[in-house]
C-alpha cells in the first residue's frame, strides 16, 4: 500500500515521455522496436494476468456459486450476496472494521504529522529520529505482533507491570481475552506501528515547500501557527490525502495483528473483514460466500483507491 | 522547528526550540525503540519468565538459553532459510521483471502500451487479502501452492507496480542521448541495457529490491493460505505454530527468540539502505 504515492506523478511523466523522444528517426525500425518492447513488458504482464486480472474476474465467478473446497457445485444467483446483508457474523465483521478504522486513523495522523513536524529539518540527529519513529513498520505487524502477544499475557507481561505499578490495571489483566481491552491494546499498537508511515509521507511533501514561503512569513512576523495553518496544511493538501487514504485501506485490510493476537476472539467479537474472509473459506470451507464478501470487499477498497487518483490527479506535484 | 530556518526570531529563542526538539524527539525515540528492544532483551532472559511477573532480577541472569533451545527443538533456522529462499526470490525476480517492464514502458512505444501500463498499476488497487479464494483454487490447479516458488511469484505480483512504476521513472531521467549513442555504435538493445545504462539504473533496482524484500520477509495471511506443509513454513507461519499447534504452555521465550531472529534482518537492511527505501517513498511525492 505504500507504493500508491507513486502514481502522483505519473502524468507528468508521460509528458516528458512524448518530450523526451525523438520519433522520427526511429521510424524505420518502429515496428522492430514495438515488437522489442512487447518482449521487455510481457513477464509483468503474463504475472498481472495470471494473479490479478484471473483471479478478479474468478472470484466474480465463485460469489456466483456454492464452491464448496472439494466436489460439485451450481451456481446460486446473487443468493450469497442477500445472504451477506443477514448474516450477523459478517455484518458484525464490517461494523467491527469500520470502529477499528475509526479509532487508529486520526491517533495514527495527528502522532505522524506531529513527529514530521519534528524531524523535518535537518537538524543535528533529525536522521536518528526518523529512523527511529519509522523502525516499527519495518520490523513489521506480524513479528511484533508476535512479541506483544507475551507482553500482554496476565501476571507476566510489560503492559500490566507497567500499568498496575501506575495504578491503572490489575497486575493479572488478561489483554487478549476481553473485547474492550484486546481492541484497546491493539489500536494503541497499531498507532505505534503506522504512525512512522504517515511521518514519511508527510515529511517528503513538508521538505518540498519552498523555504522563501516561510522566510517572507517571517518578515511579516507570522507566528509558528499562523505559518502551518496558511502556508503548510495548503500545500500539503495532496500529502495528508496520499497518507490518510493509505492508513485507512490499511485499517480495512487489518488481518495480522488479530489473528495472532486474539484469533477474532472472544467468539468472533474481534473479527475485521479478511479474517471473516479467511475463516469462512478455509475454515469452514464456504468459498463461494467467502468471496461474495470478498467482492464487497474489493469494491469499497476499489472506491477508496479511485478516490485517491480522483483527488490527486489534476492538481500539480509539488516541486522542490 | 520549521523547514525554514527561522530569519526574524531571536538566537536565544532558537536556542531554547532546539532542545525542546532534542527534548521531544528523544522522548518520542524512546517510545518507538523501547518496546524493539525490550523484545530483544526479553528474548535473552530464562524462559521461566512467562509465569513471573517482570523484575529488576531478570536482567541478571541473562543467558542463549531461548536460542539454542529453539534452534536444537524447533526447525528455525529451516523457516529462516524458507523466509530467506522466498525473500531473496521475490527481490531478483521482481527486479528482472519490473526493470524488463519499466524500461519496455519508458522507452518503446507499442500498440496497446497504455492499457498494458494501466493494467499493471491498477493492481495497486486490487487488495490481495480478498482475492485469497480464486488465488488458492488457481495455485493449487498450478501446483503452486505448498511451494515456496508459487509464493514467491504470488508476492513478485504484488510487488511489480510499483516496481514497474520506480523502473520506468528511473529510465525517463536517463538522458536519450545515451541509448542513442549506443545505438549508432551498433549495440543491440539488451547490450545497450546492460553495458550503457546499468550504472544509471543501480539506485532504482536497490530501491524494488529493498521494498519487495521487506514485503515478503514477514508477510503473513498470503503464507498462511498458501503454505499448509510444517517443512515449507516461513517464520511468521513457524511462530504462529509456536503459539497455537504447541500442545499445552506456549513457551514465550522461545517466541521471542523467534521474533527477534525475524526482526534482525530487517532491522540491519533498513538502516544499511534506508537511503533507497526513502528514495522510493518520497519520489512520487515531491518529485515534479
Amino acid at each position: 500500500m505504500i507504493s500508491h504515492n507513486e502514481l502522483l506523478s505519473r502524468p507528468q511523466a508521460q509528458t516528458s515521455l512524448r518530450a523526451g523522444e525523438p520519433r522520427s528517426r526511429w521510424r524505420g525500425l518502429g515496428a522492430r522496436r514495438a515488437r522489442t518492447g512487447l518482449v521487455l513488458v510481457s513477464p509483468a504482464f503474463a504475472l498481472v494476468g495470471v494473479f490479478v486480472l484471473f483471479p478478479l474476474g474468478f472470484a466474480v465467478y465463485i460469489s456466483l456459486t456454492n464452491w464448496p473446497l472439494i466436489g460439485p457445485y451450481h451456481f446460486v444467483g446473487g443468493r450469497n450476496y442477500s445472504e451477506l446483508i443477514h448474516d450477523p457474523v459478517f455484518v458484525h465483521s464490517v461494523l467491527f472494521t469500520l470502529l477499528y478504522t475509526a479509532i487508529v486513523t486520526v491517533p495514527i495522523f495527528g502522532v505522524g504529522y506531529a513527529m514530521a513536524v519534528l524531524v523535518r529539518a535537518n537538524l543535528r540527529g533529525s536522521v536518528f529520529f526518523r529512523t527511529a519513529f519509522f523502525l516499527p513498520f519495518i520490523v513489521g505487524l506480524a513479528t511484533e505482533s508476535f512479541m506483544l502477544l507475551l507482553e500482554l499475557q496476565p501476571d507476566s507481561g510489560a503492559a500490566d507491570y507497567v500499568l498496575s505499578r501506575l495504578g491503572l490495571a490489575h497486575a493479572n489483566t488478561a489483554w487478549t481475552v476481553h473485547y474492550g481491552l484486546a481492541l484497546a491494546a491493539i489500536c494503541v499498537f497499531v498507532i505505534w506501528f503506522a504512525s512512522g508511515l504517515t511521518m514519511m509521507l508527510l515529511m517528503a511533501g513538508m521538505q518540498g515547500i519552498p523555504v522563501s514561503l516561510y522566510e517572507s512569513a517571517d518578515v511579516d512576523g507570522a507566528t509558528w501557527w499562523q505559518k502551518e495553518r496558511r502556508i503548510t496544511l495548503p500545500l500539503l493538501r495532496r500529502n495528508i490525502a496520499l497518507s490518510l487514504i493509505i492508513s485507512v485501506i490499511g485499517s480495512f485490510l487489518a488481518f495480522n495483528q488479530f489473528y495472532i493476537l486474539t484469533e477474532g476472539g472472544p467468539g468472533t467479537s474481534t473479527q475485521p473483514v479478511v479474517m471473516w474472509i479467511y475463516e469462512e473459506a478455509f475454515v469452514q470451507y464456504h468459498l463461494g460466500y467467502a468471496t461474495a464478501g470478498a467482492i464487497a470487499l474489493v469494491i469499497v477498497v476499489g472506491i477508496i483507491s479511485a478516490t485517491q487518483f480522483f483527488l490527486l490527479r489534476d492538481e500539480k506535484p509539488i516541486r522542490r | 522547528m520549521t523547514a525554514a530556518p527561522a530569519v526574524g526570531v531571536p538566537a536565544r529563542r532558537r536556542r531554547a526550540g532546539f532542545y525542546l526538539y532534542l527534548a521531544g524527539g528523544t522522548l518520542a525515540s524512546i517510545v518507538f525503540l523501547l518496546p524493539l528492544a525490550w523484545a530483544v532483551l526479553r528474548s535473552f532472559m530464562p524462559s521461566n519468565l512467562v509465569t513471573a511477573a517482570p523484575s529488576g532480577a531478570d536482567f541478571s541472569h541473562l543467558t542463549t538459553r531461548n536460542y539454542s533451545g529453539l534452534i536444537s527443538t524447533n526447525d528455525i533456522l529451516h523457516n529462516a532459510l524458507n523466509s530467506l529462499l522466498v525473500a531473496a526470490g521475490t527481490a531478483a525476480l521482481t527486479a528482472v521483471v519490473a526493470t524488463m517492464a519499466g524500461y519496455g514502458f519508458a522507452r518503446f512505444r507499442f500498440p496497446g502500451s497504455g492499457i498494458v501500463f494501466a493494467l499493471v498499476l491498477a493492481t495497486l488497487m486490487v487488495p490481495f487479502q480478498a482475492l485469497l479464494t480464486p488465488l488458492f483454487l488457481e495455485m493449487h490447479t498450478l501446483g503452486l501452492t505448498n511451494n515456496l516458488v508459487g509464493l514467491a511469484l504470488f508476492y513478485t505480483t504484488f510487488n511489480l507496480p510499483f516496481g514497474v512504476f520506480v523502473m520506468r521513472n528511473t529510465f525517463l531521467q536517463i538522458p536519450w542521448e545515451l541509448s542513442e549513442a549506443a545505438a549508432v555504435d551498433g549495440a543491440s538493445t539488451i547490450r545497450t541495457l546492460v553495458s550503457v545504462l546499468r550504472p544509471l539504473v543501480i539506485p532504482g533496482i536497490a530501491t524494488t529490491v529493498l521494498y519487495a524484500f521487506l514485503f515478503s520477509w514477514t508477510e503473513f495471511v498470503g503464507a498462511l493460505t498458501f503454505i499448509t506443509s510444517s517443512s515449507l513454513y516461513t517464520l511468521p507461519l513457524a511462530l504462529l505454530n509456536m503459539e497455537y499447534g504447541s500442545v499445552g504452555q506456549v513457551d514465550f521465550g522461545y517466541l521471542e527468540a523467534g521474533a527477534v531472529i525475524a526482526m534482525v534482518p530487517c532491522v540491519l537492511l533498513y538502516v544499511g539502505l534506508q537511503r533507497f527505501y526513502i528514495r522510493g517513498l518520497t519520489s512520487g511525492v515531491v518529485k515534479g
